[in-house]
């Protein structure tokens, strides 16, 4: 991995370990990191492959209930309640990704909404299973290796150290020959396929992992509140999702992380101020989307451009993402 | 190495490419030529598998690939260039000749290594990039370079795959006329070690370069020889002068 990604993945490691020290929010932030790892999930298809999912709660809520059903009848213990998740999230993915892929260009994205939309009727209906609209209720976090997670902060710990390590094994995908291939794709399809790559196997394999990330995601989520409500499969979460990734920047695994962390701010600080709050965050995104189209974490290098630029350095040096 | 048998090509009412049989020997390199419309472009993509025919077989070194697509072709053997630049512009030009060289690895699944790791691959894409002459603009992106420079990435990247037989598919149209010399020239000295199929529509620049010719005319051969029989034949000249034979 570049040393640049990895100095970044310090960085926030230390930021993610400090912040609940500082500031005693760790249901909030653990929330945070949570919805960082969605739409880190939703980035890797879109920034690395160039595939927009409008689908992506579809994997975080079947992860959630795969969890949350785990945990409810066979109490199955945490570390395999989040191998459950990661396990559920990447076999919905494979389907939606095999069926998706036979789309071309819109209809692909409409095929992910469309299926995401089948699974929150399934999940609606299911009520024996799901609970349907009273969510899945009753969780009781269980212990890690018999030390307990019941306080938030310590739980907030968990969620944190899954979190880096996810966001670790991320780096290396992008920066592996699997990686490159995926983003020779994006780049030009044909082209990929004229120099032999089975582009199919690729991008259903990346929706997998894209699934697994979320699945993981879900299952976080479900043990963060003791509760899977039937939003957490809804199509509005997968809207929210993409709005985190683009406000973010999908070029980088950090813009979306970094999106998801503002966006989650400002749901809970302006919703209580102000009922309207999505209207300050419909001005935000279209903002970014019209001027700034890297998304926030493009502020960063342009900073640092101007910066040397005023020192007189080498300005067209260098502008490449993490 | 690369046989047709009466390989046909309708679209609808109009037959494109009619009956053709086609021969292309082992370390030739053997052109392609005819007016426009004459089914050049079709016949190089039912060879490139961008295209099913309607009818007849293609055969790669006495094998059936009629039915395969484009990628197996690839990984058969069949490097090929595209007729309008087409190349993985937001990479760098190392990156994108790199990427073609690792499709002929089987580390392409590997998720956890730095692609960097593959010295084999990194080397293979830095001789291909050194033989083609653009090894000092290997950190730039590829939509950076110039016109001329983009088709001769778009030979490296074919390269790359460690082809037994290439396609070409007018390498040099849109090219200023020292773009396409500098082309030309390459290609020249890629047929000592491959066995090259080259469509052309400049019919002097064929017949410089090629041992073999065939002339498409309406979608059926209308002549094949050398270039001196080629240059000979009545018909031939008859169809480039537009009278139909």
């Amino acid at each position: 991995m570049k040393a640049r990604s990895l100095g970044a993945l310090a960085l926030l490691a230390l930021i993610v370990a400090l912040t609940p020290l500082l500031v005693r929010y760790p249901t909030l932030e653990a929330q945070m990191l949570i919805s960082g790892l969605l739409a880190l999930g939703f980035s890797f298809l879109l920034g690395q492959m160039g595939f927009l999912s409008f689908g992506q709660a579809t994997f975080n809520g079947i992860g959630a209930y795969a969890a949350a059903l785990a945990l409810l009848h066979w109490h199955v213990p945490l570390v395999l309640l989040l191998a459950i998740g990661i396990l559920a999230g990447t076999l919905s993915a494979l389907v939606v990704g095999v069926l998706s892929i036979q789309g071309v260009g819109v209809y692909a994205v409409m095929l992910t909404f469309a299926l995401n939309e089948m699974a929150y009727f399934s999940a609606f209906q299911l009520k024996g299973i799901t609970g349907g609209d009273n969510g899945l209720r009753g969780l009781i976090r269980p212990d890690l290796f018999g030390f307990s997670l019941s306080s938030s902060l310590t739980y907030y710990y968990l969620v944190a150290v899954v979190f880096v390590l996810a966001v670790y094994v991320v780096l290396r995908i992008i920066d592996s020959p699997f990686g490159h291939v995926l983003r020779a794709i994006r780049e030009n399809e044909q082209r990929a396929k004229a120099i032999g790559y089975e582009v199919r196997h690729f991008k259903i394999a990346a929706f997998a992992l894209s699934g697994a990330i979320s699945g993981l995601a879900g299952a976080l989520y479900a043990l963060l509140y003791q509760f899977v409500p039937l939003e957490a499969i809804d199509f509005n979460t997968s809207t929210n999702i993409v709005i985190m990734g683009l406000l973010g920047g999908v070029g980088s695994p950090f813009g979306p992380i970094l999106g998801a962390a503002i966006y989650t701010l400002l749901a809970n600080f302006l919703s209580e101020v102000w009922a309207r709050w999505p209207l300050v965050l419909g001005v935000i995104f279209c903002c970014i989307v019209l001027f700034l189209r890297g998304g926030l974490w493009e502020l960063g290098p342009l900073a640092l451009r101007r910066i040397r630029h005023l020192g007189g350095g080498n300005v067209a040096a260098d502008s490449k993402p993490l | 190495m690369l046989q047709t048998r009466n390989l046909s090509k309708r679209f609808g009412a109009h037959t494109a490419v009619q009956s053709v049989d086609l021969a292309v020997h082992e370390g030739t390199l053997h052109s392609i030529i005819g007016p426009n419309g004459a089914g050049k472009t079709t016949l190089f993509n039912l060879l490139s598998g961008d295209l099913q025919p309607t009818e007849g077989e293609i055969f790669f070194k006495g094998q059936p690939i009629t039915r395969l697509d484009s990628a197996r072709r690839s990984r058969l053997g069949i490097g090929r260039s595209f007729q309008r630049t087409n190349i993985f512009p937001q990479l760098s030009v190392f990156e994108n000749v790199r990427i073609a060289a690792q499709s002929r690895s089987t580390a392409s699944f590997d998720l956890w290594h730095p692609a960097s790791s593959l010295g084999a691959v990194s080397q293979r894409a830095g001789e291909v990039l050194r033989e083609i002459g653009l090894h000092e603009r290997a950190e730039q992106l590829a939509r950076e370079l110039a016109g001329g420079d983009q088709r001769l990435l778009e030979l490296a990247i074919a390269l790359a795959t460690d082809p037994v037989l290439l396609l070409f598919d007018e390498p040099s149209q849109g090219l200023s006329p020292e773009d396409a010399k500098r082309l030309m020239a390459r290609i020249r000295a890629l047929a000592a070690r491959y066995t090259i199929v080259l469509i052309e529509h400049n019919v002097n620049l064929a017949m410089e370069l090629s041992n073999e010719i065939t002339v498409m005319h309406f979608g059926s051969v209308l002549a094949r020889g050398t270039p001196a029989e080629i240059r000979s034949h009545q018909g031939v000249r008859d169809a480039y002068l537009g009278r139909r034979g």
